[in-house]
């Protein structure tokens, strides 16, 4: 496949946060210093080069970037300053554009108006129907206690007036639903496009039928077990993230599966699932999410030192979810609720647009990426070796 | 014509890429304080010149004379020219204070821009205005280290009849190059040429030889220097020891030998090597065990000269005159500890080039053959004559060089000294492998180029792409690097690593260099007054620099730089004045004089 040198492309990364793009001379130390660079993906050395020369459809296709998982290991001894991990995440902003079909990632990642302005824009929406459709009952203020069970705590289904329990919920649950099947098919579509510009659209590659099938359980277990990270970092950053991750798949799972059993009137005790999982997901989100907000204002590590605006838009977001959710918690349990009902549908307005923003389009999209690209590397080797077709040539 | 002159002046920044930190805003409130300045101009402000505008702009004001200051100001006089011939004014009045003529931009020197450009605003020639004073000169020299510059110089002067004193801070003269064991690209032997030379400095009529010592102070002025020097004890008498060596051999205590690199181990009372120049034992204090305050004292009884040996001698301070000084105080390699990556200090065969450079030497370890370290009898790992051969070597380049964590500069030999370290384990093994780990090949000089040519058909692999990690797993070295050039990530078992270590200056250079009035630059290699048309002068009159001092150079440039140095001193003592050196003037004097001097009557 031709391809044109571009010159013009690194100018253009400088929105995803490439910044050291000029200095680095090819010593090859990025590469030889990784703990996770392999004989079959190369890098970061390899992909500056690419990224210099501008060969904008190498990058897309470009499995090797998902494999680096971020320690700072070529960054600490680069004799060039030129911090390749910087440039090697700033690039996996670029490819997450670039498999976005819609275009509205790219638009988040370089523009901070446009991403701000969605994430307000689908808040308010969130409000508004609420005001609409579920307003609180005037009794709340006139008559608090009306909305108190015999635990003496709030009966969060039932503060909207003329809507049951029971139809609160269902309501609540189909807007989740609809929420789901919004992100999830905007993100399945993504996926199949980073397989079309991966895999697909090089025609040389003749993928085995079965190697779909004897290489799924990759995507599982990297999904699961985010074992490329633990082996490239400090393993307090590994427990972290699974703990962070398996945190808000349970709350995933909780909110768009079991949502009836879930949001129910009674006060269980602290031993029931319900609030043990909660509990849970909170532990694990504000365990990870702390440190890391720290580490982001100290600037002493590596990984942490450059923060994209998505960076932050991400972490707020998550932190304020977690808050919301803490503070319905405590309002109900504590009887009051006026507190509820307000934090409720606060938890709610940010909680909607960050998975609909961040999911599909932007940062946490790598929830998905990443596996899957382990998953399509996998396939492409499989590919490969069976074609007996020597791997592409590198660029020097 | 008795109209007042007035004045506009042109500010000219640097063009896109460079880089310059001079302060144009104290230039400008500088000449914000003359009267006669009726107009500045900024070509940040206005970088499209116009001339209708600049025409009716000048009119305007009636300014009469013009200056152009800044950066390249050549590229914007034929603009101004072409305006005050439409005018018909003399373009003679359009003047230049360009700061790249007399060496302000390189310095980022405000006071010398600001110097400049008075003259030029009363348009008086810079050296006339800024002209240093001259003193009488005495005629003799101080040289300040023993390297092959330092000997180069002394011969020189020396030969010209002239009086030399040679300052060594180590027991010998001979520096780095006597512990080389060839040079390239000739493949000379390194102690076959200096040598010699080391011979003729210790037996010159005209040379006061004074090793072990240290320049303490140097106080005068230009022409007339008094530098005391400090006589470290060598507690053995130059003029009596006839170096039988019985009292080495007696030495009950021993620590490792600098000139071996660390890779041998030498007595206390010891003499640095063979050839060493004087041929004259010493005793290190620290290893000593009578000077560390245990009880001893064999050398002085097996001593066959009475008196010879004095272990309470103490340190000394003598003082000299001289009119000229040549600083020639080299350089220190690289320590590859601070570089923890490479394994140096952890794993026992990686070696920097210069312990290398010992090892293969016939002189050194092992007389020659090259063997890597085991473990003996004691659990020290130590280079044995008999010891097994390596059958890989690796060779790193750049370590410590062009290095943002270390030194973000090349250090110019290194490639050339790898090239040349390969050749010769190829030569005495010729079944070894050897790689070569470069960044960029630098092959710089005469013959370089072709000695690289024909390195690359020894059966040396010469691989693009540095090094990143030399691990160890069962007693072999596992060095980790990519092949740039093929796209492959190496893993390769070694039994022994080189580390191409880059240059530093030494540890005293910054000091010598204040003592002398000279200045460093930010890696504290030694500043010249310009480098590309003076590189020998420095800013301190009948102060001159030689070798590596002055930044890393191979043993060709060093020895005619040396020889510059020493032509520049005789060129003092023949005229028998000494510039005082541009740092002698304020800029006050220079502002007056050119007052004085000027013909324009501006006020």
């Amino acid at each position: 496949m031709a391809q044109r040198v571009d010159p013009t492309f690194m100018k253009s990364l400088e929105k995803f946060g490439v910044k050291d793009w000029k200095d680095c001379f090819h010593c090859g130390n990025c590469t030889a210093s990784c703990p996770l660079t392999e004989e079959d993906y190369q890098f970061p050395r390899m992909v500056i080069r690419q990224a210099q020369m501008g060969l904008k459809d190498k990058l897309k296709s470009n499995l090797d970037l998902w494999m680096c998982y971020f320690c700072g290991d070529c960054t600490k001894t680069c004799p060039r300053e030129a911090n390749p991990c910087e440039i090697m995440r700033s690039i996996r902003r670029f490819q997450i554009s670039a498999y976005d079909w819609t275009g509205l990632s790219k638009k988040f990642f370089t523009s901070t108006t446009w991403e701000l302005s969605f994430i307000i824009g689908i808040g308010v929406i969130v409000l508004a129907l609420f005001a609409l459709f579920l307003p609180p009952s005037p009794e709340l203020w006139t008559n608090p206690a009306l909305f108190l069970n015999e635990q003496g705590g709030v009966m969060i289904n039932n503060m909207v007036e003329s809507i049951s329990g029971p139809q609160f919920v269902k309501i609540i649950e189909y807007g989740d639903w609809t929420m789901a099947v919004v992100v999830g098919g905007l993100l399945i579509s993504n996926i199949l496009n980073m397989f079309y510009l991966t895999l697909l659209k090089d025609k040389s590659l003749h993928i085995p039928f079965t190697a779909y099938f004897t290489e799924f359980w990759k995507l599982i277990f990297h999904f699961s077990t985010q074992d490329k990270l633990r082996k490239c970092d400090d393993k307090s950053y590994w427990v972290g993230h699974v703990l962070l991750m398996t945190g808000y798949t349970i709350m995933f799972v909780i909110i768009v599966g079991l949502l009836p059993k879930f949001q129910i009137e009674e006060i269980v005790p602290w031993y029931n699932w319900q609030r043990l999982l909660g509990y849970y997901a909170t532990i694990g989100i504000l365990v990870f999410l702390i440190p890391v907000v720290i580490g982001r204002f100290k600037k002493k590590k590596c990984k942490l030192k450059h923060s994209h605006p998505t960076d932050w838009h991400f972490i707020i977001m998550l932190g304020l979810t977690a808050i919301s959710g803490i503070l319905v918690h405590i309002f109900r349990i504590t009887g009051m609720p006026i507190a509820t009902y307000i934090s409720y549908v606060l938890h709610l307005a940010i909680l909607v647009p960050m998975i609909m923003i961040e999911v599909p389009f932007s940062k946490w999209s790598h929830l998905a990426y990443r596996p899957f690209a382990i998953y399509f590397a996998a396939l492409k080797k499989a590919g490969v070796e069976k074609e007996k077709v020597e791997p592409t040539p590198a660029f020097a | 014509m008795n109209k007042k002159d007035l004045i506009g002046i042109f500010f000219n920044h640097p063009g896109n890429g460079q880089i310059s930190n001079i302060n144009y805003d104290e230039l400008k409130s500088y000449v914000s304080s003359f009267n006669f300045v009726k107009k500045v101009w900024d070509s940040d402000d206005s970088p499209l010149l116009d001339r209708s505008l600049m025409v009716s702009e000048i009119q305007k004001i009636g300014i009469t004379r013009l200056v152009i200051v800044g950066h390249d100001t050549g590229m914007v006089k034929a603009f101004f020219n072409s305006v005050f011939k439409y005018m018909g004014l003399p373009v003679e009045d359009v003047l230049l204070a360009d700061f790249r003529e007399h060496g302000a931009l390189e310095r980022n020197d405000t006071e010398l821009a600001k110097a400049i450009l008075v003259c030029a605003i009363y348009n008086v020639p810079f050296e006339i205005a800024a002209k240093p004073g001259t003193s009488d000169v005495c005629a003799d020299t101080l040289v300040i280290g023993g390297g092959i510059s330092g000997i180069q110089a002394s011969l020189e002067i020396a030969d010209a009849n002239q009086k030399v004193f040679l300052v060594e801070k180590t027991g010998t003269i001979g520096g780095h190059m006597a512990m080389f064991d060839k040079t390239f690209p000739t493949l000379d032997c390194a102690a076959c040429i200096l040598t010699p030379k080391m011979v003729e400095v210790g037996q010159h009529e005209n040379i006061e030889l004074m090793t072990y010592s240290e320049v303490q102070d140097v106080s005068g002025e230009p022409g007339n220097y008094k530098v005391k020097i400090l006589k470290k004890a060598r507690r053995v008498d130059i003029s009596t020891c006839i170096g039988c060596g019985t009292c080495s051999e007696k030495c009950p205590s021993k620590a490792f030998s600098e000139f071996d690199a660390g890779t041998t181990l030498r007595k206390a009372i010891y003499i640095p090597f063979p050839q060493a120049v004087p041929n004259k034992y010493l005793i290190d204090a620290e290893s000593c065990r009578h000077v560390q305050g245990k009880k001893c004292g064999v050398c002085v009884k097996v001593c066959p000269v009475p008196g010879c040996i004095d272990l309470d001698q103490k340190d000394e301070v003598v003082e000299i005159t001289v009119g000229n000084i040549i600083i020639a105080t080299g350089f220190k390699v690289f320590d590859p500890k601070r570089a923890e990556q490479f394994g140096y200090g952890k794993h026992p065969n990686v070696l920097t080039s210069l312990e290398f450079e010992r090892l293969i030497n016939a002189a050194g370890p092992t007389g020659g053959n090259i063997t890597y370290r085991t473990k003996d009898k004691k659990g020290n790992w130590v280079f044995t004559t008999g010891g097994d051969v390596p059958d890989t070597v690796a060779i790193i380049h750049c370590i410590g060089s062009r290095d943002e964590n270390y030194n973000a500069y090349c250090s110019k030999v290194c490639c050339m000294y790898s090239l040349k370290l390969a050749h010769l384990v190829k030569e005495k093994l010729p079944d070894a492998k050897v790689y070569e780990h470069y960044i960029d090949m630098r092959a710089f000089g005469k013959g370089y180029e072709e000695f690289y040519e024909r390195i690359k058909k020894e059966g040396i692999k010469i691989i693009r792409g540095r090094t990143a990690i030399v691990e160890s797993t069962n007693g072999k070295l596992i060095i980790k690097s990519e092949d740039v050039e093929k796209g492959k990530l190496l893993e390769k078992k070694v039994e022994m690593v080189i580390l191409a270590v880059g240059l530093e200056p030494t540890d005293d250079a910054a000091s010598i260099a204040k003592m002398c009035g000279i200045d460093v630059d930010g890696a504290g290699w030694m500043k010249e007054v310009n480098y590309v048309s003076d590189p020998v002068n420095t800013l301190s009159g009948g102060v001159a620099i030689a070798g590596l001092c002055q930044g890393p150079k191979d043993i060709p440039d060093s020895v005619a730089q040396a020889s510059a140095a020493a032509s520049r001193v005789l060129q003092n003592i023949l005229k028998g004045k000494v510039s005082k050196g541009i740092s002698s003037l304020t800029f006050s004097d220079i502002e007056k004089r050119a007052r004085e001097l000027s013909t324009i009557k501006y006020d």
